[in-house]
């Protein structure tokens, strides 16, 4: 899949649009993946799709400490979708800037 | 130099596999490689970890350790943070000990791992490593090397679809299925070992190395499931032509595992040694224990309420616990756990067990647990409780659960919120039994059937057959009639300096503050592996 990629502004967001374009590199998704995607409505994303996004996250900023509990719950539930913005502001928040 | 190829067949037992192994009326032999393995070789009971799971004894074949020691306790783990609890799954990552494919790596041999779980994200080693259950939707992100992806790609026949793990289908284990659905879900289950099969066969004869180390999953998946076709014990009498069909289907599966092996032994060259090990052995479970709803009885936990709302209903439908945690003393967090978690009292959790008052908090929920009894039999459905010290001990005890349980009938519990606590199935369903299987040929192996050995014993046979020292924290040994004296007095058992510790950033997470132990977590509808849900 060609991923079209919107431009980044931050190391932060850079590193997140590789991870992803990355993470669903084969699984036939014609998409442009833009802060508004949404992991489970656009990118077809199953839970352990999720878990393995956050690996992948974790891996690329090289720290497995980021809390994304705090991202993907709320109210002590789990959230049903999540929007690319909606991962890069957390990201940005909870690590350190290049 | 001999080749030692190791064969893990998951969930493997002679209850099912000596049946085969023999002629059988019109059947005929369904296992014949395995009979002449077993009539030429050595072969003995191979007693699982204490809790007998797929993560954890897999992870002590693979690491020669415990996991006391080596850390991986189940699928899933959790992190509880005083008012919630947050459930992930293992990884690699949480690895606390090396394991043997580095262990040889770094003495110069040439490794291939193929489907061992826990293995993603893969380590590097001197060779290949593809990891099992995974999706395919992970799968070229997780092989080692990189590249390899590209070669397995490329071997006739690849599709990664069947060849990976399908989350949606291992959760229908545990469900009752007709013999009609039953038949569907074994036939999806045919192709994914031919694949495993295809991708050895490939590596063996392209790479040529020293260890090849290949695990078989469908063993497991299908007993699970069609237990009532497996069991000799169970498939007499008169059967529906729909059982029938299951049976035969079943059947099929097993005479092609066995020619598997054959080839793969074959292919290998005449100076190879084979090692056939499962993970844990299997038997029937007749009885449904919802040992959460039976603690909500007793006051040790409260459940969460629902707010009526999809989202709740998918939480209440999910293998995870799904309590009040301000409110909840003792838990099982998972079916496959078979666990109970005792909360202690700090600072983030007020609803823990004081500290000082643990040890006799403990004694009274081992007598609660071993006093509840089946209505139809009046018999106890709990045979034995095991503290962690006992079942698990090591560095890595504290993510343990504090007590592991051993039901009646080996069965895994149900973790939801259902009455009665105590139900007896429709059909017995397959679970797991401590008692696995051994079995090893090739040059100087004795043949005889020898006396039950344990798990973590394979990974010292796997380091001596390759003519390496055994580390000296390893915590298995080679069996005394394992091979001809003759052998053994020319390849003496050699004791050599301990396994190395891991990188914490690439390995094990060490207990450190709360906020290091918060880290990937899951949505809420994991429908991960429904092991004997009800």
């Amino acid at each position: 899949m060609e991923m079209n990629r919107v431009q980044t502004t931050t190391d932060v967001e850079y590193r997140l649009y590789a991870t992803l374009g990355d993470f669903i590199e084969g699984w036939d998704l014609d998409i442009a993946i833009t802060p508004d995607t949404r992991l489970v409505e656009d990118l077809e994303f199953d839970s352990i799709d999720v878990i393995q996004l956050v690996v992948a996250i974790e891996s690329a900023f090289n720290s497995r400490s980021i809390g994304f509990q705090d991202l993907l719950m709320r109210d002590g539930r789990y959230v049903d979708d999540l929007s690319v913005g909606e991962i890069t502001k957390f990201l940005e928040s909870r690590v350190p800037q290049a | 130099m001999t080749r030692t190829l190791l064969i893990g067949l998951d969930g493997a037992t002679y209850t099912v596999l000596e049946a085969l192994m023999r002629e059988n009326g019109d059947e005929g032999v369904i296992m014949p490689f395995l009979a002449h393995v077993v009539d030429t070789g050595y072969s003995a009971i191979l007693r699982s970890t204490a809790h007998p799971l797929t993560p954890p004894a897999w992870t002590t074949v693979a690491t020669g350790r415990t996991p006391g020691t080596h850390g991986i306790y189940d699928f899933v783990r959790f992190e509880d943070v005083g008012d919630e609890v947050y459930f992930t799954l293992y990884d690699a990552r949480d690895f606390r000990s090396e394991t043997f494919w580095q262990v040889a790596s770094r003495q110069n041999r040439s490794v291939v791992s193929l489907n061992f779980p826990m293995m993603a994200p893969p380590q590097k080693v001197n060779g290949s490593l593809i990891p099992g259950f995974v999706s395919w939707k992970h799968l070229r992100r997780n092989v080692w090397p990189k590249e390899l992806y590209d070669r397995i790609a490329a071997i006739g026949g690849f599709d990664p679809k069947e060849l990976s793990w399908d989350f949606e289908r291992e959760s229908q284990i545990g469900d009752v299925m007709s013999d009609h659905e039953l038949h569907r879900w074994v036939e999806r289950h045919l192709p994914r070992d031919k694949q495993w099969f295809n991708i050895a066969l490939s590596l063996m004869k392209e790479d040529d190395p020293d260890l090849l180390a290949l695990m078989m999953d469908g063993t497991d998946k299908i007993q699970h499931q069609a237990w009532h076709v497996l069991d000799p014990a169970l498939w007499t009498g008169d059967k529906s032509e729909e059982a029938q069909a299951v049976r035969k289907l079943v059947l099929e599966y097993f005479l092609r595992l066995d020619g598997y092996v054959r080839s793969l032994y074959e292919a290998s060259g005449p100076d190879t040694r084979l090692i056939i090990v499962s993970d844990h052995g299997f038997t029937g479970s007749e009885k449904v224990v919802r040992i959460n709803h039976y603690l909500g009885e007793l006051g040790h936990l409260t459940w969460r309420e629902s707010d009526g709302s999809e989202a709740a209903r998918r939480r209440d439908l999910a293998n995870f616990a799904n309590l009040d945690w301000t409110r909840t003393r003792a838990f099982c967090p998972t079916p496959s756990s078979n666990g109970i978690v005792i909360r202690r009292r700090n600072e983030i959790n007020s609803a823990g067990v004081e500290p000082a008052e643990y040890e006799a908090y403990r004694d009274r929920l081992i007598d609660d647990l071993l006093k509840l009894t089946d209505p139809e039999t009046g018999q106890p459905v709990i045979r034995e409780v095991f503290k962690r010290e006992d079942a698990f001990p090591g560095d890595a005890m504290e993510n343990a659960p504090d007590l592991t349980l051993v039901l009646a009938d080996h069965g895994f519990v149900s973790v939801r919120n259902r009455a009665p606590a105590v139900v007896t199935r429709p059909t017995p369903l397959g679970t797991h039994h401590p008692d696995g299987v051994f079995m090893m040929v090739g040059t100087g192996v004795a043949n005889m059937r020898g006396e039950p050995m344990s798990i973590v014993d394979t990974t010292a046979i796997m380091a001596h057959s390759m003519g390496l020292p055994i580390p000296k924290d390893f915590e298995g040994r080679i069996p005394a009639a394992l091979y001809e004296v003759s052998h053994l007095r020319a390849h003496p058992v050699e004791i050599g300096p301990p396994t190395l510790s891991v990188d914490p950033e690439a390995g094990p997470v060490t207990s450190g503050t709360a906020e290091e132990e918060q880290r990937e977590e899951v949505l809420a509808q994991l429908r991960l592996l429904g092991y004997l849900e009800d």
